[in-house]
């Protein structure tokens, strides 16, 4: 029976078997015609006609030519065998650490296909988990190709082998080591298995300061605040939010000064406007050689009030000491909530603050758990000096520290002593020395640091060093004649300090808590007032030098980012000044004027301060700034740090004692002409509500519908908002998500964090000073900042001043004014005015609150930036990642540089439109992941770089439809209020308003 | 009973007889160029050439060689653009609505105020191709069917408008100059002795016969297109204003700009017909078909326009303070007292006291004083335009981001690039077109009566 069966292979089998067959045999049915075209030597009776022939010769050229048309393709190797911990185009993220003798920062490192590209605050830290401007920008100083690419001996290059021995070989008895503070046991360690003097000496000193703690607690070190156990602070020129100290603060200055009962109160006294000063409820202008006496002026208040001894002082100037008096006041009604802090390298000013401090039971002034960032000793380099001079000394051996550009007076002494320069390039000490050991970037390094006490944390390398770098542990160990790997080290390290963390999860976290190896550490001393000696005041002019809130100590000086970062004060990028007041420019004859293109311009000075002259050092006129103190930025004026920052500024340090903070100066104007990069050419808010900002009491007390009143208008239905007073079909806003970003200005402290962290994920060009001088910054993320007016509305009802006289007036910011800072960028208006004018619709809204720019649709008519009256879209003047005039300051001209960009966004194209996306690169991740995951967003998942770089949590980001988020709480705030909300653009932006707390 | 009207002056002077007419416009064409012209086209062409170097280096560099910055993305770009379109309003208005109220005296000028028309409508139409970011994406503005999928012009863009506005304005006057010039190019033709010269106008005066016929298609589609082109005096320069009305930034969100710009278009457009035909007159002599009544006639027309434009201009200043809306007044109160007051009171000068004179009947009739008030209304009107664009962003909403503008060498070669390009085309066309339209200028002869009347008057009746 089963023979008989028969199967078919289908139906045509069936009906049609010959068909089939045939059409089986012949798979291939239409025979090609090659044989007959090509190879037959009867080309006319072959089938292949002139025609065909013709057809395929063209279709064939012009096959080729498309092919040509192929973007070329760059040489991309796949891996042979992937790594398992990577996957292209997902990141991993790396806990490290970042201190460079200035900043310290435990961080997250975002890596992408194996290149760290984006440095991020590691908030699980308990010391500094925050990143500020500096250490976002450090990523970038990474990819410099400056830095030293193998080591050098005698200036040329040579193998690690050589050049260790040529440094072994340098080293005698006499030798000297000369760092930077030193916070890493290993390298502690290490140092001492070296065997040589050790000079630690930091470029921006707070030596006198360490050396009181030393003398009271053993410890050499500075005291950390807790700013959530006070209610009343006085910073006595301690930028607290700047250099004070290496802790950062800005978080808990923010927390403490939440709007409410017990909001933090905040006297600044300071010479020149700096971050703090900006953001104090009152400011009390004194000169640096002054703070000493105010701090004794206070001191013998309080002691007047706890019934302490007082001490001899010089008067306080007539024009503060009621102002002075007031905040002493203050802080004795604040009892143990009072802080008063002392910013100046001074021991004598830093123990009155202390005893005040102590005579009031401070709870915030902590002198038990010290931090160690900033602990160079100014003593033992002046015994240096003096050795150098006597020829006591051989060899300098300099760890990390370019000490031959911050000490002018060891620059002189240089050529008395043979120099090893441990350094991450040829800088103004490495390009004298003898022997050169490049130093690896600390993305590229093992590391490890004890900052503060009880906080243990590593550092781990990121990606393979680029060049031929070591670690310092390593090359400092390799020096001492050890030949362990610099993980061992480290791991050897901690193991020693007794933190309780196994090594991969102490990698995993960056940090441990770690026990205090100190007997008695928790007992806090006293502080002995008996020999104190307080100062006087500088007679005429007085000098000092700052840091700036991008530049920092001058450690990322070839850093583009640093200087396209326009300083929060002054806005001016690409440069350092003399700060000075408009009664002593006027003195001098010395002017700021804009010129027609909007420009600024300004004239210059001879400066001379204990017979060293800088010349033609421009001068900018600063309202805020004390009359008779002149004050110049470190870390400028660079010959010999790369192409970037080589000539940029004035040396401030060229003027100063390494160890001085201060000195009179004698000034005369030249006939030089300077040209500033300014991006803020007014700098009022000419009576517009802008930045809203009330006092506390109101605040407290106050009807909201008043102090931050929602715009209305007339309308046939009564008076209606922005919003209901509408003449557009809305979008859906419901379903979905709806990105909302709320920005308290009463948290944002101007710091520049959000600003540089914006430009490093979405790839902002940098454009250098002659284009930001013409106003062509590219910034998505700008902070404007506005200076309070004498001439307000008020005033001129009161006075009865006409419109022009009023508005001519409101222009010109007060002498002493109150500042406010507001980040602002793209709007994301729900009813955008750039929408509606684009002619070809690249710019378009999406359902999720989103103002979208698509670059490829972009033809450039600039009508958008135009119409937009927040005025923040960029349009690229110039192909920035091409044209000569940004090879050097564009990273994206770079064969290094163009590692840090973000492969996930796109670098643009000349002449087009761009603007803050709010990220959308994360929000789409974030979609993404959650849709794999299929289930919901939580809350803060993601956030834009911006929010995530906030060191104060000014800006929370997220998704108003969902009940539950921090934002859409923060939009029902009764601060909340739109930018220009009677513009009617329904921006997904909205701002918090400022709160001061004063009367 | 005959009657004549005693106020009527004959609009060609001269005792012309209807070959005269040929011959004296014919005789640009066909005699050899003056020295005059050939200094006037070498200046023009030098100065085109310096203007398509700054356009290349715009294009090969960016947009970044103007003066232009984040806050101020519009200057000399868009009011030269502006300025260009507003002069190209005469032409149409003086050969289409004056063609419609049957006001015979534009017959002497019509030809030159059209060719001025197109040739200002090329300079201005370039502005907003150069100004691009990316010129080589200009057919985006578009709507052509793409393989983007549904990706589509924004309908809502005035820009957008623009595009179509002077598209079809430039097509419209081309055409309708063209019909206007057949019979002429017939005439030229039909007097030609060089053969490669017989041959062009032959192939351009479209094989004109001259027939009844001819003439009465001739007469119909000039009416025709008379109609189409007058709403387009209108909208022109109606959708001009509406780059700016429309927006939000203060001083251009006003809705006084559509009859504003027109006036002030026709303004400037009859002050720069005034200035061109003022010296054609004089150098190919044709004192007698453009005589001073015309130059009366357009001295009225831009004294009525600048009045117009200097109520708008108070109009203005009455609804910013009228309004209430501090952004709007601080906008207006910064162009007069600002940092460039100048530039207001520039405008403000020469756009409303100036042509406050042409009051003056002995003024009006001045030819020498004409021609400087023209040049004068031509400046005012491009600062105008400089006022209402670069004074309004440069302070706008937030004082963060209030800049200056200073031009660049490119701003500025660029539009002495686009004087040059429309002279270079002026001469040429003064050269080989007829420049007055004879066909039409001849319906207007009076020969026959007045030589009979001279007869009769020299005489006696007998």
């Amino acid at each position: 029976m089963t023979e008989n069966n028969k199967y078919w292979r289908g139906i045509e089998d069936q009906s049609n078997p010959e068909l089939a067959e045939k059409l089986a045999q012949n798979e291939f049915s239409n025979e090609i015609s090659q044989a007959d075209f090509l190879g037959k030597d009867e080309l006319a009776e072959g089938e292949t006609s002139r025609r065909d022939f013709l057809k395929f010769m063209g279709f064939s050229t012009a096959a080729a030519t498309l092919a040509a048309c192929e973007a070329p393709i760059v040489e991309s190797i796949p891996y042979v065998v992937k790594p398992d911990s990577l996957t292209p185009g997902v990141p991993n993220y790396y806990a490290s650490v970042s201190y460079d003798g200035f900043d310290f920062a435990s961080v997250l490192v975002k890596t992408r296909e194996g290149r760290p590209i984006k440095i991020e605050p590691n908030n699980d830290a308990p010391f500094n988990g925050a990143t500020n401007a500096r250490v976002q920008a450090s990523v970038l100083s990474l990819y410099d190709g400056a830095r030293m690419q193998s080591p050098m001996v005698d200036g040329v290059a040579a193998s690690w082998g050589d050049a260790m021995a040529a440094a072994r070989a340098l080293k005698t008895e006499n030798s000297v080591l000369v760092s930077g503070s030193v916070i890493s046991p290993a390298l502690k360690k290490a140092i001492s298995k070296l065997g040589l003097r050790h000079v630690s000496v930091d470029a921006v000193s707070q030596s006198a300061r360490a050396d009181v703690y030393e003398n009271l607690t053993g410890r050499r070190g500075l005291p950390t605040v807790s700013l959530d156990k006070a209610t009343t602070v006085v910073a006595v020129g301690a930028d607290l939010l700047g250099d004070w100290g290496g802790e950062n603060l800005m978080g808990a200055y923010a927390a403490a000064r939440k709007p409410g009962e017990g909001m933090l109160r905040h006297i600044q006294v300071e010479a020149g406007l700096s971050l703090s000063g900006s953001n104090a409820d009152a400011r009390i202008k004194a000169k640096v050689s002054e703070y000493e006496t105010v701090l004794a002026h206070i001191y013998n208040k309080v002691a007047a009030a706890t019934g302490a001894d007082k001490i001899a002082a010089p008067a306080v100037r007539e024009e503060i000491a009621s102002s002075v008096n007031n905040a002493a006041m203050e802080l004795i009604q604040a009892g143990s909530g009072a802080l008063l802090l002392n910013g100046l390298n001074s021991a004598t000013a830093e123990k009155l603050a202390a005893k005040t401090n102590e005579l009031l039971a401070s709870e915030a002034f902590n002198t038990t758990t010290l931090e160690y960032t900033s602990t160079g000793s100014d003593s033992a380099f002046n015994a240096l000096l003096a050795d150098v001079k006597a020829g006591a000394v051989d060899t300098i051996i300099t760890l990390d520290s370019n000490v031959l550009y911050f000490s002018a007076e060891l620059a002189a002494l240089a050529d008395k002593v043979n120099l090893v320069s441990i350094a991450d390039r040829a800088d103004e000490t490495a390009s004298k020395a003898k022997v050169a050991l490049p130093l690896s970037h600390y993305l590229e390094a093992w590391a490890d640091a004890i900052p503060v006490d009880g906080v243990y944390a590593v550092g781990q390398p990121t990606i393979s060093p680029l060049f031929d770098s070591k670690s310092a542990v390593e090359i400092v160990n390799g020096l001492a004649g050890g030949s362990e790997s610099a993980i061992e080290l480290i791991k050897a390290s901690a193991s020693t300090t007794g933190n309780a963390k196994a090594w991969n999860a102490l990698l995993h976290d960056g940090f441990a808590s770690t026990p205090v190896l100190v007997a008695n550490y928790n007992v806090a001393p006293s502080v002995d007032l008996s020999d104190i000696k307080v100062g006087t005041a500088v007679e005429g002019i007085e000098f000092y030098t700052y840091t700036k809130a991008g530049m920092g100590a001058g450690s990322n000086a070839n850093n583009p980012w640093v200087y396209e970062l326009p300083d929060p004060i002054s806005r001016l990028s690409w440069d350092n000044y003399l700060v000075m007041s408009a009664a002593d420019a006027v003195a001098l004859g010395v002017e700021n004027y804009a010129q027609s293109n909007g420009a600024m311009n300004g004239n210059t000075v001879n400066i001379t301060v204990n017979g060293e002259t800088l010349e033609n050092v421009a001068v900018w006129i600063q309202p805020g700034q004390t009359q008779g103190s002149v004050g110049l930025a470190v870390g400028f004026g660079r010959e010999s740090v790369g192409k970037v920052g080589n000539g940029v500024g004035v040396n401030a340090n060229a003027l100063l004692a390494t160890t001085a903070t201060y000195a009179s100066a004698e000034i005369i104007a030249t006939e030089v002409e300077h040209g500033f990069a300014s991006v803020q050419l007014a700098h009022t808010m000419m009576g517009r509500k802008i930045v809203n900002e009330i006092s506390l009491p109101t605040f407290l007390h106050g009807n909201a519908a008043e102090w931050n009143e929602t715009p209305t208008f007339e309308t046939h239905k009564g008076p209606l908002s922005a919003f209901e007073a509408n003449l557009w079909d809305d979008h859906d806003h419901e379903t979905s998500h709806m990105w909302n970003m709320s920005i308290d200005l009463n948290s944002c402290t101007g710091c520049g964090a959000c600003v540089v962290a914006c430009s490093l994920e979405n790839n902002v060009p940098v454009v250098g000073k002659d284009e930001v001088r013409r106003h062509r910054d590219m910034h998505w993320l700008r902070i404007d900042r506005y200076y309070s007016s004498e001439m307000t509305e008020a005033v001129a009802e009161e006075e009865g001043i006409g419109a022009i006289e009023k508005y001519a007036k409101m222009e010109v910011p007060s002498e002493s004014p109150s500042v406010v800072f507001q980040p602002v960028m793209c709007q994301h208006c729900n009813h955008a005015p750039c929408e509606t004018v684009c002619p070809v619709g690249a710019t378009v809204h999406s359902r999720e609150g989103l103002n979208h720019m698509a670059y490829n649709r972009c033809i450039g008519t600039r009508y958008c930036a135009n119409n937009c009256p927040y005025k923040v879209r960029r349009f690229n003047w110039f192909n920035y990642k091409g044209n000569e005039k940004f090879a050097d300051v564009n990273p994206s001209q770079d064969d290094y540089g163009r590692m840090v960009l973000n492969p996930d966004v796109t670098v643009r194209a000349r002449g087009v439109i761009e603007k803050c996306s709010l990220c959308i690169q994360r929000i789409q991740l974030g979609k993404l992941e959650a849709k794999k995951d299929g289930r919901i967003l939580t809350d803060g998942e993601f956030t834009t770089a911006c929010a995530q770089a906030c060191g104060s949590g000014a800006i929370v980001f997220g998704d108003v439809n969902n009940p539950s988020s921090e934002v859409s709480h923060l939009k029902q705030e009764a601060r909340a209020y739109h930018l220009l909300e009677e513009v009617g653009t329904q921006p997904s932006i909205f701002y918090q308003t400022k709160v001061r707390n004063r009367a | 009973m005959h009657y004549e009207s005693p106020v009527r002056n004959p609009l060609i002077l001269g005792d012309k007889s209807y070959s005269d007419i040929t011959n004296d416009i014919a005789k640009p064409v066909e005699s050899k160029a003056p020295r005059a012209w050939w200094i006037a086209f070498s200046i023009a062409f030098i100065m085109f050439l310096w203007g398509v170097g700054c356009i290349l280096y715009t294009i090969g560099t960016g947009i970044g060689v103007w003066g232009l910055n984040k806050t101020v993305d519009w200057a000399w770009d868009i009011t030269n653009f502006v300025w260009w379109v507003g002069i190209g309003h005469a032409g149409t208005l003086i050969s289409a609505v004056l063609l419609l109220f049957r006001q015979k005296w534009r017959m002497a000028i019509n030809r030159s105020a059209e060719a001025m028309t197109i040739f200002s409508v090329i300079q201005a139409g370039l502005f907003p191709l150069i100004h691009m970011g990316r010129i080589w994406m200009a057919y985006w503005v578009m709507p052509i069917p793409n393989q983007y999928g549904s990706l589509w012009v924004n309908f809502n863009s005035p820009l957008l408008w623009d595009v179509f506005a002077i598209s079809t304005y430039l097509t419209v006057s081309t055409v309708f100059w063209y019909v206007g010039l057949i019979p002429d190019f017939a005439m030229i033709r039909d007097r030609a002795i060089n053969p490669v010269q017989k041959h062009i106008y032959k192939l351009l005066s479209f094989g004109w016969g001259g027939k009844a016929k001819h003439w009465q298609r001739f007469e119909e589609v000039s009416l025709v297109l008379a109609g189409l082109a007058t709403p387009l005096v209108l909208s022109v320069h109606t959708i001009v204003s509406f780059d700016f009305a429309t927006s939000v930034i203060p001083g251009w969100h006003t809705t006084i700009f559509p009859p504003y710009f027109v006036a002030g278009a026709i303004f400037s457009g009859f002050a720069m017909v005034q200035t061109l035909l003022l010296i054609v007159r004089k150098i190919f002599k044709m004192e007698d078909y453009i005589n001073i009544e015309h130059i009366e006639m357009m001295n009225i027309v831009i004294m009525v326009t600048g009045s117009i434009v200097g109520v708008a201009y108070i109009t203005e200043l009455f609804i910013a303070w009228y309004s209430g809306v501090e952004y709007e007044q601080y906008a207006f109160l910064n162009r007069a007292t600002g940092p460039y007051f100048w530039a207001y009171w520039a405008m403000m000068t020469c756009n409303v006291f100036s042509p406050q004179f042409m009051w003056f009947k002995k003024l009006r009739t001045n030819l020498i004083f004409t021609f400087v008030i023209s040049i004068v209304v031509n400046i005012g009107m491009w600062f105008e335009r400089f006022v209402i664009i670069v004074t309004s962003i440069h302070r706008d909403y937030l004082p963060s981001s209030w800049s200056m503008f200073s031009p660049t060498f490119v701003d500025i070669g660029i539009y002495i690039g686009t004087i040059g390009f429309f002279f270079v085309l002026f001469l040429l066309y003064a050269r080989t077109f007829p420049v007055i339209a004879q066909a039409e200028l001849k319906t207007i002869l009076k020969s026959s009566g007045e030589n009979f009347k001279k007869h009769h008057d020299e005489h006696g009746a007998h």
